[in-house]
């Protein structure tokens, strides 16, 4: 186990280093944000102080060597536009974020999970099919559309709900719904597929044989069960949500990491992007390998199969 | 074992997100750590507030799509961020409802020595929102900080010419230039998009330019309350002010990039007004929405990459830049009579604009005549036979870049529009969308020969000679247009003429006639600044010429 636990810690290291190396070589190509800092007829000596300033007149393997090393000093470098510490920029948006990532996600859950369940106990009824049309829908409309037209509706029409922004809990609403809407049709299906090989399972009929009441049958038994993939899927969703929502993010004006990340690329912040990156991937593999450390250590079959 | 590990990572799980739930509820209204609740912005239609009274009450809430740099040191704001900054602070001058200077922190100046001095005399008693006096030495602190090495202010260059600048007493200063700067008056103007000479407070940042970032302090009729980066910034009125007193209490920038979230925001009543562009227009009317419209406040022409014949990277190949100086004329007409102005100002552009033929002159400019005004017609037949009398029956190749500036987004589609017309004469055109990031280097370097793109250039100061100073004359930093010895005589010519009206003079009669006869661009027209606005919004009076919504303070209440 301790071997396996170390490969993997290893792997998501390495993981890490290729993640922002890319990035760091990448967002270089994009463009000089000098040029996007200075007025269009600043000179040629305000550029180069500039570009001192910002460490960018260094060579480029020079300027890749600091970037790493900081990042084991636990320094993430100054916004280039803002001049001030990433790590301010990071913590000013990663509570919107996850404010939205939780909300999405439980929204996801609260409205995927049931359905699955009932749509696999009910196969072949209306409200099966009901609910395959929910799920088909939420795959397919894509969030920018659903958003706007949910602005539109509730925003514009009924003017219940604010049309952009972040305050109190009425803002969260439409956001998280459109966030969580996607991913609450894929949990859906991923339940009711789960639940229709674990009711077809031999233990399901055997405690139906006992005679336990079906509610217990479908609840304790059925849904406990088909739950782990669901969780699984759950966890990485919410890890995914915290980068991921950046078309949510715009359309709502919600002042999160997503669009501080594209609002970055856009005006060529490179330590912001590259810090953007490492936080999310950081989560991301931390969240992958938490999850294959679960996995691996509920199911022992999984484990003798990696050692 | 393995039921209990389920049971209990399931229940950990549902509490963990139950948690999540009900923290992040409770969260949302004062929001979290280290970051100032957002404004909230109200979630119904927002009541029509009671008539107007002396006392500013209820909230101007204001969409826009960018802060810009966000910064607030004088040597670090670059001049986009205009719409936001204004609030606070103010400049020596304005200009009036005619586009006339007209004093503001400084009560009178004058001009001697043919533009080389100019001597400010500052209203007593005005005061930053810190209590101080503003004085003389704010002043001179204020310009040597933009003119300061690697100052990202977009007046830097210019400020940079000021040769000393004497303080005598501690409400007059006399600023000293080598060579006439007859336009100073221009740059330290309120009353222009980008004029960014804003007066600051020496004592406040020199007490630290950190803290001076984090809470500005200024003389306008807002004071700062809070900024929160890439999200809001709320100013709230000064009681009392010297100048104007706002109408409203309170004064919320939000920044929501998507237009029609934007648009959503004001049907709604959670924006008062909001930044759009002109092909929102229609909607707006539509859905009963009011718009206001700032007239005239950028000139768009297409650059036609390559005209620099004195550079290393000038291409003797590129047609409208060739040797042949007759031919490469033909090649510019035909691209000009090539392209329907009026149906992309129509079209592209929403209907808020006017054909112009003259490469940055403006309808409403004194030094406009009908003969100037008058767009290239739109005839590709003509345009064809001087493409073939040029040399070239079977068009050429040209690249056409697709390139978005800030508050211009509209800038793509005006290209893609020209390079489609240009087709039917028989170019082979190529579109090649670039950040401006990447294409900015290119400007610098002169290295686009024989690219188009459209731009606009909007008034950042009134006289078109200024604009060509910085974009256009052989020695300037970039180039956006053209160079040519001619232009570079009158930009000198017209630098050094204290005279308006002998400067108003030349622009009409010698300096627009060669634009229109050398057509070194293709010119579209001026476009105008569209905002929408709600049902608070009163009467709005505006500068003519100033891009982007201003003048804030005078905005009243219905």
């Amino acid at each position: 186990m301790w071997r396996y636990l170390t490969g993997r810690v290893l792997q998501t290291v390495l993981s890490m280093l290729v993640v922002i190396s890319i990035v760091f070589f990448l967002t270089r190509l994009s463009g000089n944000p000098v040029h996007l800092l200075l007025d269009v007829n600043a000179t040629e000596r305000d550029q180069q102080i500039l570009m001192h300033h910002l460490g960018l007149d260094k060579p480029l393997p020079v300027q890749y060597g600091i970037y790493v090393t900081n990042i084991f000093l636990g320094d993430l470098g100054n916004s280039v536009l803002t001049r001030r510490p990433v790590v301010e920029h990071i913590w000013e948006r990663l509570p919107a974020t996850v404010e939205l990532g939780l909300v999405g996600m439980v929204l996801s859950v609260l409205i995927g999970v049931p359905l699955g369940m009932y749509s696999a106990v009910h196969r072949g009824s209306a409200l099966d099919t009901g609910a395959r049309v929910f799920a088909v829908l939420g795959q397919s409309m894509p969030a920018f559309w659903l958003g706007l037209m949910l602005i539109l509706f509730f925003g514009v029409v009924l003017g219940v709900l604010p049309a952009g922004g972040r305050g109190g809990p009425l803002h969260l609403i439409l956001p998280a719904f459109t966030l969580g809407y996607f991913t609450s049709a894929a949990i859906m299906r991923l339940t009711r597929s789960a639940m229709l090989e674990v009711l077809g399972s031999d233990y399901i009929k055997f405690a139906r044989l006992k005679g336990l009441h079906e509610q217990v049958v479908l609840w304790k038994h059925g849904l406990k069960n088909a739950l782990l993939p669901v969780v699984t899927f759950a966890v990485m969703l919410f890890v995914q949500f915290l980068g991921g929502a950046v078309v949510t993010e715009t359309v709502f004006a919600w002042p999160g990491l997503g669009r501080l990340i594209l609002e970055s690329i856009t005006t060529r912040d490179y330590p912001i992007v590259q810090a953007g990156v490492l936080v999310l991937s950081a989560l991301y593999l931390t969240g992958n390998l938490l999850v294959d450390l679960l996995y691996s250590y509920l199911n022992p079959r999984i484990r003798h199969a990696r050692s | 074992m393995r039921h209990l590990l389920l049971r209990i990572a399931l229940a950990l799980f549902l509490l963990l997100t139950s948690l999540g739930t009900i923290v992040a509820l409770l969260w949302a209204p004062t929001a979290a750590s280290g970051q100032a609740a957002r404004p909230e912005a109200p979630a119904r239609r927002s009541e029509t507030p009671a008539g107007r009274s002396e006392t500013p009450v209820g909230t101007l809430t204001v969409a826009v799509a960018t802060f810009g740099n966000e910064r607030w040191l004088p040597h670090l704001y670059v001049g986009a961020e205009d719409v936001v900054l204004k609030p606070l602070w103010e400049n020596l001058l304005s200009r009036d409802g005619k586009g006339n200077l007209i004093p503001m922190l400084a009560e009178k100046w004058q001009v001697a020595d043919g533009g080389r001095t100019w001597k400010f005399h500052l209203r007593k008693g005005v005061r930053f929102h810190n209590g101080t006096e503003v004085t003389a030495e704010d002043v001179r602190f204020t310009f040597a900080s933009i003119a300061r090495e690697g100052s990202a202010n977009s007046m830097a260059p210019e400020f940079r010419m000021i040769k000393s600048m004497e303080v005598e007493g501690s409400h007059t200063i006399t600023v000293r230039f080598d060579k006439p700067f007859v336009t100073l008056g221009n740059r330290v103007t309120q009353g222009l998009f980008a004029s960014v000479a804003y007066i600051q407070s020496k004592k406040h940042i020199e007490a630290g330019e950190d803290g001076a970032e984090r809470r500005p302090v200024g003389t306008g009729p807002w004071k700062f309350v809070e900024h929160v980066h890439g999200d809001h910034i709320v100013y709230e009125a000064v009681e009392n002010h010297w100048r104007a007193t706002p109408h409203f209490k309170r004064l919320v920038f939000l920044k929501v990039p998507e237009p029609a979230t934007r648009m959503a925001m004001l049907r709604a009543g959670s924006a008062d007004v909001i930044e759009i562009g002109g092909e929102y227009v229609d909607e707006l009317k539509k859905v009963g929405m009011r718009t206001l419209t700032m007239p005239n406040t950028a000139a768009i022409w297409v650059i036609l990459g390559g005209q620099w014949p004195t550079k290393p990277t000038y291409d003797p190949k590129v047609p409208w830049a060739q040797p042949d100086a007759e031919r490469a004329r033909k090649v510019r007409v035909a691209l000009n009579l090539a392209v329907d102005k009026k149906a992309i100002i129509e079209r592209v552009l929403g209907g808020v604009g006017t054909a112009v033929g003259t490469v940055n002159y403006y309808p409403t400019d004194p030094w406009i005549s009908d003969a100037l005004l008058k767009p290239i017609p739109y005839d590709p037949a003509r345009a064809k036979v001087l493409l073939t009398e040029a040399g070239y029956p079977n068009g050429f190749e040209v690249t056409m870049n697709l390139t978005a500036w800030p508050g211009r987004g509209f800038l793509p589609d005006v290209g893609e529009a020209v390079a489609t017309y240009w087709e039917k004469i028989g170019l082979k055109v190529k579109r090649r969308p670039v950040d401006r990031a990447v294409f900015s280097a290119d400007f610098r370097a002169r290295s686009y020969a024989g690219v188009a793109l459209a731009y606009a250039g909007p008034i950042i100061a009134p006289e078109p000679w200024e604009l060509f100073a910085r974009i256009a004359q052989t020695k300037s930093a970039v180039h956006l247009l053209v160079e040519h010895p001619r232009l570079d005589a009158f930009i000198e010519r017209l630098g050094a003429e204290p005279s308006a009206a002998e400067r108003t003079r030349i622009m009409r009669e010698e300096m627009g006639p060669w634009l229109y006869e050398y057509m070194p661009a293709v010119s579209i027209g001026a476009t105008h600044s569209i905002a929408g606005i709600g049902p608070k919004v009163g009467e709005w009076p505006l500068i003519p010429g100033h891009m982007g919504v201003h003048n804030w303070e005078y905005v009243t209440r219905k």
